[in-house]
């Protein structure tokens, strides 16, 4: 796995860059909580060899705006939807209620929850 | 323009194992556009395996996550908690490993060829398959002691040794089953009626696979050579038990069997090679460690490619677990396969995406 | 014949998986198919509510699906009975306590038989299944029963009868 620092303001250039369907494979966007702030994660693995994966990280505070990156990848619409209800961040375009009910205190997976 | 009508089909369907809701807009009989909810089974398991449960106990947790691929789960999840302790596991117990997982893959696979059969309406065949997909739930009950829900993976090598009568009754029964897997490809690729519902039904294009990063037999059918055993050897020695790539072209539900049949081939061939060379090496490697840093691990499942990722911080309880189900990664691609098609091939395109909503929202 | 003697030799099965693993769903598939033939009992599973006598349930109910499965219960004409299959939906079992489970089927809607396993074994479902039929059977006696009224002619008692006490109600003639 190697990981490649990016920034909320750049990740989008960063992945648009890097990206390529034919070349790339786009497996899933992922978030932990370190506490202060959060380590967003962007996950992609290669079709040919050596067929490694390469992980994009940007730290972010709670309350940042997240940019998307479907207009990039077209499937990653599920990933984002998904981890706006559980880990209570804003991403750009996705909106609550995909996984959790409208009810539910959103966030669970954030450590202060 | 005709008159658009909107057509429910679930939570609860006749044609569906699983709550999961499509809200399918025709327009004379043609889907037009399709709406999914695939979040009915959501339960919270992430979080749980982050606080509630220690780091060997969670490979029994994430096997609750899927009942059809528990041995993939519980799999991934120790060959990256192995990652974290950084520990290597004997031979042997890569190998039986290996050896469930495909034993598994063909009920799995035996299992959803006879839930497109039924949804096809072909009753017979769904009998027909049921029937011949219950010697593989057998074996695994002799290997692991479980019909479903094997635990047999566990962190640092497997839970149970593999009996030489058990060995010897795998290979007689996989004898006994490959005429009768035979009559099964006769049936699915010659059929006429069959292909009625199932020939050029809910095709995408090598191009659209690529675009939404479709994977396993999905990926597959359509021309796109992913498979995660054909990439990794360092963890599960697929290639040298004999793996071979299975691909078909046409991408629509005729080609998503002709996958599934073929690839029973291979995990037969593998299964007996896996028997006739198991190395003689303890099954299970002590250590005391703690899991430490953060490691990602990828595994073929019956479905696709399984992604976990887990973060250790040295004491007993895991940092976080993400976990990728291969359903999650086609969503996007099973919303789009439906359009053009028409309303009455719904559940048979439905059944063949095999689709796991249990793993998809955990 | 009557429909309750049709309803003892062939109730219809209805599955509702509210959010477990597939596990024992897969198991109940696996009843209806040859080996475990769960049909030589007159059962065969039907996808509507409304023309089902038991109904099946698995898994930890979530907090999406709890609605529907009481919904789908709603639906179910009387008589019916609810087994519910597998550890977690008996109990919770290892989804107990997570944040979206509300641990058990019996939270929402009255379970007659519990049955245990993770993941259940066919022949523990079809145990369960028939032990439902005696529990049907009971069920539509004692609908029965509530039908056909006592009708004997009640004793006289002390009470006062309106008619002989309160005045005539023809009309006095006017002057």
């Amino acid at each position: 796995m190697n990981k490649i620092a990016t920034s909320l303001d750049t990740v989008q250039e960063d992945i648009g860059r890097f990206y390529d369907p034919e070349q790339h494979h786009f497996m899933v966007m992922n978030a932990v909580d370190l506490g202060q702030q959060l380590e967003i994660q962007w996950f992609f693995s290669h079709y040919a060899p050596p067929y490694d994966t390469t992980t994009f990280f940007a730290l972010a505070s709670p309350d940042a705006t997240i940019p998307s990156i479907r207009s990039i990848v077209a499937s990653a619409w599920v990933a984002e939807a998904e981890l706006v209800d559980l880990m209570d961040i804003r991403i750009e375009g996705s909106e609550k209620g995909f996984v959790l009910e409208p009810d539910f205190d959103s966030g669970p997976l954030r450590k202060n929850k | 323009m005709a008159q658009q009508y909107e057509i429910p089909v679930g939570a609860q369907h006749i044609s569906l194992l699983e709550p999961l809701h499509f809200k399918f807009t025709t327009e004379n009989e043609k889907i037009v556009h399709t709406d999914a909810n695939v979040y009915y089974v959501h339960r919270g398991i992430e979080k749980a395996c982050c606080t509630k449960f220690k780091f060997r106990q969670v490979s029994f947790v994430v096997g609750r996550v899927c009942g059809l691929c528990s041995i993939s789960h519980t799999t991934a999840y120790s060959q990256v908690a192995e990652k974290l302790l950084k520990i290597e596991i004997p031979k042997r117990a890569k190998y039986l490993r290996m050896l469930v997982i495909e034993l598994d893959r063909i009920h799995s696979h035996l299992l959803c060829l006879s839930h497109v059969a039924e949804n096809s309406g072909f009753e017979a065949l769904f009998m027909k398959t049921m029937q011949y997909r219950e010697f593989s739930m057998e074996l695994l009950e002799a290997i692991c002691g479980n019909r479903i829900q094997y635990d047999f993976s566990i962190v640092g090598g497997v839970a149970r040794d593999l009996k030489p009568e058990v060995a010897n009754q795998v290979l007689r029964r996989l004898d006994h089953f490959m005429p009768q897997l035979e009559e099964l490809a006769d049936i699915f690729r010659n059929n006429w009626t069959l292909s009625l519902k199932n020939k050029g039904v809910g095709a995408i294009s090598r191009e659209t696979a690529l675009r939404l990063n479709v994977v396993g037999p999905f990926a597959r059918a359509a021309g796109l050579a992913v498979d995660v055993r054909n990439e990794t050897e360092d963890l599960l020695p697929w290639k040298e038990a004999g793996f071979e790539m299975v691909t078909e072209t046409s991408g629509d539900v005729y080609a998503r069997n002709m996958v599934r049949i073929r690839e029973l081939y291979v995990s037969i061939s593998i299964i007996r090679n896996i028997i006739n060379g198991l190395p003689e090496t303890p099954i299970v490697t002590e250590t005391k460690a703690f899991p430490d840093g953060e490691a990602v691990v990828r595994l073929e499942a019956p479905r696709g490619e399984l992604f976990y990722y887990a973060k250790g911080n040295k004491t007993q309880v895991l940092e976080r677990l993400k976990i990728k189900a291969p359903t999650f990664s086609n969503v996007a691609a099973m919303v789009e396969a439906f359009r053009g098609n028409e309303y009455g091939s719904a559940p048979a395109i439905i059944a063949s995406y095999d689709p796991c909503l249990s793993c998809t929202a955990r | 014949m009557k429909l309750a003697t049709y309803r003892k030799k062939s109730p219809w099965i209805l599955h509702y998986n509210a959010g477990g693993c597939n596990g024992c769903d897969i198991e109940i598939l696996a009843c209806l198919a040859p080996k475990y033939d769960i049909e030589r009992f007159g059962m065969i599973n039907t996808g509507n509510p409304k023309q089902s006598d038991i109904l099946l349930v698995t898994g930890p109910v979530t907090k999406r699906s709890r609605e529907r499965l009481v919904e789908i219960y709603a639906q179910m004409p009387e008589p019916k009975v609810v087994v519910a299959c597998g550890a977690c939906a008996s109990t919770g079992g290892v989804f107990r306590g997570m944040y979206n489970c509300e641990g058990g089927v019996d939270q929402f809607i009255p379970v007659d038989v519990y049955v245990c396993g993770c993941g259940t074994r066919p022949e523990q479902i079809i145990d369960g299944v028939v032990q439902a039929l005696a529990i049907l059977e009971q069920k539509n006696k004692d609908m029965e029963a509530s039908v056909r009224l006592n009708t004997q002619p009640i004793a006289e008692d002390e009470q006062l009868n309106r008619r002989h006490v309160a005045a005539s109600i023809t009309p006095t003639p006017t002057v």
